[in-house]
């Protein structure tokens, strides 16, 4: 593999990675360079990754002191039930790490930079951002992700996850919905990735820093730009060497701009907060906080915690799949006159948390946006670490989504998925449009299914209640003394006559995949502060499909035709 | 004591196909003049009533009425049993709690039994008006489940309007609109190939698509299905058992409202 071309690489590499040595503490997007992995390198020079990882080794060969170098371990432990463990190892610990795998085992670099990040998430941020913005460019533009030569990422889903094999799978479906997602957008208006840019959590300022003085070929067309240094400044308060990594939480709201728009993808079934996911993998960086925001301004809310040993779990969950249905159907209407913003916040705490933020932009209901937010309990080790957002107030939409920070009294209509909250809510069901099984209770007429729409109520928090037509659930949401989000479940009288009839305006999560199953395409359009072709609209059609029409509010009911007898 | 030997057999089996995925329980009621059912599916949106008539049975017996509560999956299942040319018979003594269905062969060399148990349900019986329909169509029921299947791929839901053009079944999705027209047709050469419209006045109703599918299950009973619309009642999916009785689905239509055309 050493060719010409090769070793031109290897100088790139070099370049890339000793010249932040030596300002090692220049900037934050600086540091953010210095990280090298394959994957990163093979889609930035369309090497296969094979290659891109031989590479590696031979630059850590050539030019290996002074540098971390973190290995792919692969191979079946000793230990326990025989696993087939994929593990990132730093260099020092390599020796002690292959003793625990039996026999023999697969050494391979993976990613080669100046220090080890605190954060593991580090490791892969950057291929993430890069990812990113190749599904960002101009759909005329063919890019690796696009031509279907997906290696990178196959690689990766192919590579760590041997073991499970349905994981596998899922991975795949995964990436085949990824390529849908990319079509998809096309339809929309082009993206302009320039504002989005800047304002991720760092890494991206470093990408882009790395695309510029790399010349990637694939980032010309998306005009990336130099990455903002105050926002990555102002996130970096000095405890760590990474921008992001040991930032405290409250930092990290102020700099992440959660993407409207997005969702993110929770991986709330991974086992442990220290294993990753493959949605980690395959989108950014988040250890712990776990949650993915599969394109764009990703917030990256990273406990520092050691990452070694870190194992991934391919953990494709169900989430993941409907994280990218979701942004299918975003991207399927864009046109629609309503921005639905829809953004999965991590949290833990045992439940999880959700919202989705509907904004719709209709004309009639002029500032009464009605957003529903799905939330549930924060994430473990960061209650306080919520996604926090900042929007560009350049965006109507993004200054909304102050609204839906959960810490403002203003979220205007939310829901949380907490434990409280009554099933419907659920935010499965509502958001992935498995719907129909919440929507169960068959019980239910027709007639008190009808949503309740609060036009007018824009400052509070309120949920249609879907069993009363007269009264209506409002769920309020606060911080507690001690800081923590609470969320109280509160029935609110209220006329609502008039409301049923305008069911376009529904916010009731239980109905909204449905209602959409009516009013067709739910004008979900993703808020052009996001600016990227990401997901966000949960209540599509593919969740209006699979939700069936049980609590349908405009589904007759057959009792109201024939009479008991 | 109830006796009811049906030398179709599969025509049972059939019949189970078609309504246990729109029923999980569901009680047959039997009297002197047939075997029927009448349930709700779970969200109450659609009906369906079916009826065996006596005489379509070789052997009719049925002491006094009686209502058997069974889980149609359950049936269903034992019902899997037997052959497609077995001859079926239901069997149940006064205050048993179990049912049994006896299955020979065709050349009575072999003889099964499966007793099932009989659970209590609240049915709630609905009396269903006979009415005047706006319009009434026949066409095939392959066509219809076609029809259906295809449409259910880009919408949720169905309009059916029928108009003196003939019947159209429209649906739009995310991904765009589709259209069915089938025209009055009687000029085939066999009569299960016509469609036949009759029409009072034009009529438009809108249906859930997914209920819909679940009726064309019962396509294998029948090769003609009848469809009648009225603006203010539920639509009636019938499909005929050939000298026996039907399966009627009603379903509720969708309440148009007027943002429907404002919808994006």
């Amino acid at each position: 593999m050493a060719g010409i071309e090769t070793l031109g690489i290897l100088e790139e590499i070099q370049s890339l990675v000793s010249d932040k040595l030596q300002v090692p503490t220049l900037s934050v997007a600086i540091l953010h360079g210095e990280l090298v992995s394959y994957k990163w390198l093979s889609r930035n020079y369309l090497v296969s990754s094979n290659a891109a990882k031989r590479l590696l080794q031979e630059f850590v060969e050539k030019h290996g002191s002074g540098l971390e170098v973190v290995y792919t371990l692969s191979g079946w432990l000793k230990s326990g039930p025989p696993n087939y463990h994929i593990r990132l190892v730093s260099g020092p610990k390599l020796a002690e790490a292959e003793q625990e795998f039996d026999g023999s085992c697969s050494v391979q670099v993976y990613s080669v930079q100046t220090s080890i990040p605190k954060d593991p998430a580090a490791l892969w941020n950057a291929e993430y951002v890069q990812a990113e913005e190749l599904f960002k460019q101009h759909t005329t533009v063919d890019n690796c992700l696009r031509d279907n030569s997906l290696g990178s990422y196959f690689k990766l889903g192919g590579y760590h996850s041997y073991e499970p094999l349905g994981r596998q799978q899922s991975f795949f479906r995964f990436c085949g919905i990824s390529n849908s997602f990319v079509k998809r957008s096309v339809e929309g208006t082009p993206v302009s990735i320039s504002n989005q840019l800047p304002k991720t959590a760092g890494s991206p300022g470093h990408l882009s820093s790395v695309y510029q003085n790399t010349k990637v070929p694939q980032s010309q067309q998306t005009k990336v730009q130099q990455p903002s240094q105050k926002d990555v400044k102002s996130e970096y308060n000095g405890t760590g060497i990474h921008g992001h990594n040991a930032k405290p939480p409250a930092d990290k709201e102020k700099v992440l701009p959660v993407p409207l728009g997005k969702k993110s993808v929770q991986n709330g079934k991974n086992p442990s907060g220290a294993e990753g996911s493959l949605a980690n993998f395959w989108g950014r960086a988040s250890a712990k906080s776990k949650d993915c925001v599969p394109a764009g301004n990703n917030n990256i809310i990273p406990n520092a915690t050691g990452w070694y040993p870190f194992r991934f779990i391919a953990c494709f969950s169900a989430e993941a799949d409907i994280c990218a249905r979701e942004a299918v159907e975003v991207c399927s209407s864009d046109d629609d006159g309503r921005d639905v913003n829809f953004k999965r916040a991590s949290s833990g705490e045992g439940g999880r948390k959700r919202r989705v933020v509907f904004y719709f932009s209709d004309e009639d209901e002029e500032e009464n946006k009605d957003a529903v937010n799905l939330a549930s309990p924060k994430s473990k080790s960061s209650l306080d670490q919520k996604q926090s957002t900042k929007i560009p107030a350049l965006e109507k939409s993004n200054m909304n989504f102050d609204e839906e920070i959960e810490d403002k009294p203003k979220v205007k209509e939310g829901i949380a998925d907490s434990k409280e909250s009554n099933q419907p809510l659920r935010e499965e069901s509502s958001v992935t449009g498995k719907s129909t099984k919440t929507v169960s209770s068959s019980d239910e007429k027709v007639q008190s299914c009808i949503p309740e729409i609060d036009v007018n109520k824009k400052d509070t928090p309120t949920v249609a209640a879907p069993s009363s037509p007269k009264r209506r659930k409002v769920l309020k949401t606060r911080i507690d003394v001690r800081g923590r989000e609470v969320t109280e479940v509160i029935w609110e009288g209220k006329e609502t006559e008039v409301k049923k009839a305008d069911s376009s305006t529904t916010t009731k999560t239980e109905n909204s995949a449905l209602a959409n199953t009516v009013n067709r395409p739910p004008a979900a359009k993703k808020s052009p502060a996001t600016g990227n072709t990401a997901p966000s609209n949960p209540t599509g059609k593919a969740g209006s499909k699979k939700a069936g029409n049980l609590k349908d509010p405009k589904q007759g009911n057959i009792l109201s035709f024939f009479k008991r007898v | 004591m109830l006796e009811l030997r049906l030398v179709q057999g599969s025509l049972l089996k059939k019949v189970m196909e078609a309504i246990k995925d729109l029923v999980n329980d569901a009680n047959f009621d039997c009297s002197a003049t047939g075997f029927s059912l009448q349930a709700m599916d779970s969200s109450h949106v659609a009906l369906v009533a079916l009826l065996l008539r006596s005489e379509g049975f070789e052997h009719y017996r049925c002491d006094r009425n009686i209502s058997m509560g069974m889980n149609l999956n359950n049936m269903s299942k034992m019902l899997k049993c037997a052959g497609n040319d077995d001859i079926i018979t239901l069997k149940a003594d006064d205050g048993s709690d179990t049912v049994t269905f006896m299955f020979e062969s065709p050349t009575q060399d072999k003889i099964s039994d499966f007793e099932m148990k009989l659970m209590d349900i609240d049915s709630e019986h609905l009396g269903i008006p006979e009415a005047e329909y706006h319009a009434i169509v026949r066409m095939p029921s392959a066509e219809f489940a076609r029809i259906c299947k295809d449409l259910s791929s880009i919408g949720d839901t169905v309009v059916i309007s029928v108009t003196k053009e003939g019947v159209k079944f429209s649906t739009r999705g995310d991904i765009g609109t589709a259209n069915i027209v089938c025209r009055q047709n009687t000029t085939v050469d066999k009569p299960e190939e016509a469609t036949i419209i009759e029409m009072n006045e034009p009529v438009s109703l809108t249906f859930a698509l997914r209920y819909m599918n679940s009726f064309t299950k019962a396509t294998p009973l029948s090769s003609m299905v009848t469809i009648s619309l009225s603006s203010e009642l539920p639509v009636v999916v019938e499909y005929k058992i050939a000298e026996m009785g039907y399966i009627r689905f009603y379903l509720a239509p969708k309440i148009e409202e007027d943002e429907d055309e404002t919808k994006p």
